[in-house]
């Protein structure tokens, strides 16, 4: 159990360290933060902003002197900015897994990995780990300027809405790289890998569409699979315990397939 | 230390090696000699546990490469056909992150990387990114990476490929100065590489083991021993044919050449495997008045063994016949040996 644990720190701390040295990661980081950060001020200080409909809110209501509908701003704040957030991040998320195994398989690193003392479980969670986080110091700053900005709400708002919606944020991302670890160990192409992850992103909203169109039971089912719509009900500070199953059984099942196909590989290869 | 037995390997409906069988005592460098698509790298995966064979067993240590895999992995060193490196690390980065993928405990890594950074020449570049090595480096890198752990079992696919001759010199040294305390398998298809390293050889073709003895032994007798070039001055005709009548010598022919005087010839002289009748043919030819104006030693190579063996129109049948001669050749050896070493 010990050697486990000691392998998959060897492979985080090797995934941590070749993302700190990769040109790639630093541009999609920078990237990231760039449109996160305009989101940010458009949803915030915008002419369609929350603080400007709030403002006009109150005008209006002073000018026919009836009290202003109560809007708590904060929250819709923080539950349309992470809502963005999650979008963006399904489109980056593909880009930061699809190396994870195409380019072992490309460098034929992964032949130094199966002839080594480690197996594919250990290898698999900690390149999860790894890419994991690495998302996670990208969200990192942006806590920091939600932080300053909700810390001028009054009354302030309850830690544990925007904690729950950060939380939501991660376990999708876990979710979707768990996924996309499994495809990039299905190539030696990366951008194949980033083309097949996009496309079951894209998959992903297909479901949650469908889910919210169809009510009967189908839409039901449907609507338990969609990551979105758990992820929405985090964001929205609906902490479900099933929710937190249904990501957590996303992870392992991508986790599960990648041990299974680098196993399946060693077993067909030509 | 590492024993193979009628081992299989199919892709498909092509088999990669077929009834491949043959073993590695403790401390002893054996080379795996084949042309181009052999089966040499897949014998070496299916032994490292990369790819699983179709039939026979192969064990490492005792451990069976298949159901026993995790403990075969931690006794061995495997350098691929393609070093596998982490362009983006730094050399010593990456012999670290190896010493921790092998399980070396955590006291130990410091002096084993230093080690191996010393044993492959590398220390002038542990500190430098791996991207920016030329090939020749990362060989070595590859080769350290399969040394850093200190394992019994060493598996080198091709590991001169890609290094300018001072280099190669280099890594044949390490690798001879790893034997007695490692074992080791290294596969080649340069012939030299062979005579100069290993103990033994065991030549591949087309999936099957053709021929395993000692690179001497090889030469010696597959090629039909050793024997002898004359250049003499005189009556070539009778000189052959007293030559001929010495004990010993199995062949003598004339060999045409112009670079000589009209009164010279040369001969070529083969003798019986393990018999030099140089004095008496000396001996003969000064009887005779014959003046003996050169006599060179004539080894047949390794290069005239393995073409004999790999190439099958001619000497298919031959080659096999041959083959087990020399499984029996390397079990009496073998006897004399530990009848020595004590």
């Amino acid at each position: 159990m010990r050697l486990i644990w000691a392998n998959i720190v060897a492979i985080y701390r090797k995934e941590l360290q070749s993302y700190f040295a990769s040109p790639l990661a630093y541009a999609i980081a920078g990237i990231f933060w760039l449109l996160s950060g305009f989101f940010f001020t458009i949803i915030l200080l915008g002419p369609q902003g929350y603080i400007s409909l709030a403002a006009q809110a109150d005008l209006q209501a002073q000018q026919i002197g009836l009290p202003a509908p109560p809007i708590d701003v904060a929250y819709e704040f923080l539950r349309a900015f992470l809502g963005i957030m999650g979008s963006l991040a399904l489109f980056v998320l593909p880009i930061l897994s699809m190396g994870l195994y195409a380019e072992e398989r490309k460098r034929g690193t992964l032949e130094l990995l199966a002839t080594s003392p480690v197996t594919n479980w250990a290898v698999a969670v900690g390149k999860l780990l790894g890419v994991l986080t690495f998302f996670i110091a990208m969200i990192l700053p942006l806590l920091a300027y939600q932080a300053i900005a909700l810390s001028a709400s009054n009354p302030p708002v309850p830690p544990a809405v925007p904690l729950l919606g950060h939380l939501g944020l991660i376990l999708l991302a876990a979710s979707v790289l768990s996924l996309g670890m499994f495809i990039s160990s299905l190539t030696d192409s990366t951008l194949l890998a980033a083309v097949l992850t996009f496309a079951l992103v894209l998959f992903l909203w297909v479901i949650d569409t469908v889910a919210r169109a169809f009510s009967g039971p189908i839409g039901e089912a449907l609507g338990h699979l969609s990551l979105l719509r758990h992820f929405n009900n985090l964001v929205q500070g609906i902490f479900d315990t099933g929710s937190i199953v249904v990501f957590a059984s996303y992870i392992f099942l991508g986790i599960f397939l990648t041990a299974q196909s680098i196993d399946a590989l060693r077993f067909q290869r030509s | 230390m590492i024993s193979v037995e009628h081992l299989s390997k199919i892709y498909g409906s092509t088999p990669a090696i077929q009834d491949v069988t043959f073993s590695v005592e403790p401390g002893e460098i054996v080379g795996f000699l084949g042309p181009n698509g052999a089966g040499k790298t897949t014998t070496m995966r299916i032994l490292t546990g990369y790819l699983p064979a179709t039939s026979g067993s192969a064990k490492i240590a005792g451990y069976d490469v298949h159901e026993n895999s995790l403990a075969v992995r931690q006794r061995i060193g495997y350098l691929p056909e393609t070093p596998p490196l982490y362009p983006e690390m730094t050399v010593e980065a990456f012999l670290y992150f190896v010493t921790r993928l092998k399980g070396v405990p955590a006291g130990d890594r410091p002096s084993k990387v230093d080690a191996a950074l010393k044993r492959c020449n590398l220390l002038e570049k542990r500190r430098v990114l791996i991207r920016k090595l030329s090939k020749g480096f990362r060989q070595r890198v590859g080769i350290a990476q399969a040394i850093v752990h200190d394992p019994p079992a060493i598996i080198l696919d091709e590991p001169t490929v890609g290094l300018d001759p001072r280099q190669i010199i280099d890594v044949r040294n390490l690798i001879k100065s790893l034997a007695g305390t490692h074992t080791i398998i290294l596969s080649t298809h340069i012939l030299p590489e062979v005579s100069m390293t290993c103990n033994r050889v065991t030549i591949i073709n087309q999936g099957k083991v053709v021929a395993t003895n000692t690179p001497d032994n090889l030469e010696a007798s597959l090629a039909g021993g050793s024997g002898y070039e004359l250049e003499i001055e005189g009556n070539s005709t009778a000189a052959q044919q007293q030559i001929q009548r010495v004990s010993g010598v199995r062949v003598v022919e004339p060999i045409a050449t112009t670079e000589i005087p009209a009164n010279r010839a040369v001969l070529r002289v083969v003798s019986e495997p393990g018999i030099e009748p140089g004095k008496e043919i000396i001996a003969t030819l000064v009887s005779m008045g014959i003046g003996v104006c050169e006599m060179r030693r004539t080894r047949a190579s390794l290069e005239d063994v393995f073409l004999r063996l790999t190439t099958q129109e001619k000497l298919e049948d031959g080659a096999n016949a041959q083959s087990a001669h020399f499984v029996n050749a390397t079990a009496t050896e073998e006897k004399q040996k530990e009848e020595v070493t004590p």
